[in-house]
């Protein structure tokens, strides 16, 4: 059974339809890519993953359990955690007060987690008390995944992580997320980098205009000439 | 809090804009007035100390109000216009309570409860500090505990329902829900101005300035140590509690706050708690440093709160205690050139001078605790 089913879901914002029937499955500890054009409404899919879109139908099942009713602070209990595309960190608190944040929901800060973080991401540990408006783009990204991974969620949620970041982040940015998958924790990713994302998940889906359009394991995605006509460019 | 550097702006800004430059050059025209006057003798040391201490006192009773309202700013995002007569219901209900402890017994309940016709109670009950301190300190906690109360009982009521809504519609509820405070604080209270303090009873001193003194009376002196210690607090509460660093991050960004599984109605619950009790005690505060009561106590002094916390950065609540002071020292100096009618005007002169050359105020953001 998949730990994340996404079942013919239409979701969108107030009177605007955005997906239309989406299935999407993410197995455990599997690295599933979002790919398509502007607009093919991969960002929504997460957006309504995690409760911040209007669903109009479907189901989605983490865990066996419907969770479309639920709100961020009850899905985040579940094993599932979630870093939007841009804003996702808290600009005015500290590096540290963000990882914080991150485990706001528990009792009691886990320092062990907060430590395995900051090993995963040294430079965190060295500008922990440093505002995050003051770092830099790539280390933003560090920062989000770390409060995102602070409670050690099953499956994580990345909306374009290398958005706007320099072709040699992009490529550590993304070695960073390959990582975190063989460290056990399940990937669904939407990412502009279409290519590099497909080289490297297990499987991915092409959406476009709200719509699944193929969906196989990243290489095959690759070299599938309809793919690469549609979608890659050639 | 502060995204912006705040190294470098006076420097740079004075090289490229005439504007920043010209005031600051009229505030150092006017400093070095004031020592000239002081070394002629037109001013004397004393007469600026009394303006500058009266400027103290009433900046930190400003700066204490304006904390409630910049925290609403940022949290809730939106100007609350009902702040001012909060400010007038949490010292109504101090106050009668601690009329009641000093003279149950002895004078009319309902004359003890400020609902009856207002006598001379005052005189009668002869309250200080120094004379009834436990019935004043239950009167100042029944202020605070009050107005977090009706503040919260107000959000459920009207802002709640509201909360999707934009700042504008929420800022011209507040003015309503004002005016239907201030009216059922008067028709309970009926118009009046009880004097709260017996005067003669409040300790003094004289303080020796050069060749004369200026008094500082110890009710001035209460109204700025609270003042000073809450204000701590709530620097200590914001910086160092999960409670506080939940705050800043919803005043921060409030969609990734909810996708942190930061329970956003919980934070909005201690900031009406927080922000409504803090009101309150300035009201109970400001009402024995001035000596009365009177219906209007809060929505008289509400514009001078906002210039105090447009000054210092809508939405800091270290701004809103900075630019409170400010506005507090600023209009009080401002005796030593203007008639004293004129103070309030100086006030909100000197916050239109820093938005001129500062929009965002003088601690900057635009929503930061």
């Amino acid at each position: 059974m998949s730990l994340l089913a996404v079942q013919d879901l239409d979701a969108g914002y107030g009177d605007l339809q955005v997906l239309d029937g989406v299935d999407m499955d993410v197995g455990d500890e599997e690295y599933v890519a979002i790919v398509g054009p502007n607009g093919a409404g991969k960002s929504t899919v997460m957006k309504s993953v995690f409760g911040l879109t209007d669903q109009m139908g479907g189901e989605i099942i983490f865990d066996g359990e419907d969770i479309s009713d639920l709100d961020p602070n009850e899905i985040i209990t579940r094993g599932l955690n979630y870093v939007p595309q841009s804003q996702n960190v808290f600009a005015g608190l500290t590096v540290r007060e963000n990882l914080e944040m991150g485990a706001y929901i528990l009792d009691e800060l886990p320092t062990e987690r907060l430590d395995e973080i900051y090993d995963r991401f040294p430079i965190l540990r060295e500008r922990k008390g440093q505002k995050a408006g003051t770092l830099s783009g790539g280390q933003r990204q560090m920062l989000a995944m770390g409060r995102a991974l602070m409670l050690d969620p099953d499956l994580l949620l990345l909306d374009e992580p290398s958005a706007g970041l320099a072709p040699d982040l992009v490529d550590e940015t993304l070695d960073r997320i390959d990582t975190i998958n063989d460290d056990g924790t399940a990937v669904l990713i939407v990412e502009q980098n279409a290519k590099e994302a497909l080289r490297r998940c297990d499987r991915g889906y092409v959406l476009v205009q709200g719509q699944n359009r193929h969906e196989d394991t990243g290489q095959a995605l690759l070299t599938d000439q309809q793919v690469r006509e549609d979608f890659l460019g050639g | 809090m502060v995204e912006q550097s705040q190294d470098h702006w006076l420097g740079s800004r004075l090289q490229t804009d005439p504007l920043t430059a010209g005031f600051v050059v009229i505030g150092v025209l006017f400093f070095l007035d004031l020592l000239r006057r002081l070394a002629t003798g037109t001013v004397r040391p004393d007469t600026v100390a009394t303006f500058l201490w009266s400027g103290i006192v009433f900046g930190m009773a400003i700066g204490l109000a304006g904390i409630g309202l910049a925290m609403t700013y940022s949290i809730l995002q939106f100007a609350n216009f009902a702040h001012g007569d909060l400010i007038t219901a949490g010292a109504f209900a101090g106050w009668s309570s601690t009329f009641v402890i000093v003279g149950f017994g002895n004078i009319a309940m309902e004359i003890l409860l400020l609902v009856g016709q207002p006598a001379r109670i005052s005189s009668q009950l002869g309250i200080s500090v120094t004379t009834a301190p436990l019935a004043i300190v239950v009167g100042f906690i029944v202020s605070v505990l009050f107005a977090a109360g009706l503040a919260v009982g107000l959000d459920r009521v009207v802002f709640r329902p509201m909360r999707d809504q934009s700042g504008i519609s929420l800022l011209i509820a507040s003015v309503g829900v004002a005016l239907a405070l201030r009216h059922l604080i008067q028709f309970i209270y009926q118009p009046s101005t009880p004097s709260v303090v017996h005067d003669p009873e409040v300790p003094r001193q004289a303080i020796p300035v050069g060749s004369g003194s200026f008094t500082i009376d110890a009710h001035q002196v209460t109204l700025v140590v609270v003042a000073l210690g809450l204000m701590i607090g709530v620097h200590l509460l914001l910086q160092y509690t999960k409670l506080g660093t939940a705050m800043r991050a919803m005043a921060d960004n409030e969609d990734l706050a909810k996708i942190t599984g930061i329970s956003t109605e919980r934070v909005v619950l201690y900031t009406w708690l927080i922000g409504g009790g803090l009101t309150g005690a300035a009201g109970y505060l400001l009402a024995l440093e001035q000596g009365f009561l009177d219906l209007t106590l809060g929505w008289d002094i509400l514009l001078v709160i906002f210039a105090g916390v447009i000054l210092g950065g809508i939405g800091s609540i270290y701004g809103a205690i900075v630019g409170g002071l400010t506005i507090g020292i600023v209009s009080q100096l401002s005796i030593v050139w203007l008639p004293s009618e004129f103070t309030t005007v100086a006030a909100f002169v000197i916050m239109i001078a820093v938005l001129l050359v500062r929009p965002n105020g003088i601690f900057g953001g635009v929503t930061s605790v």
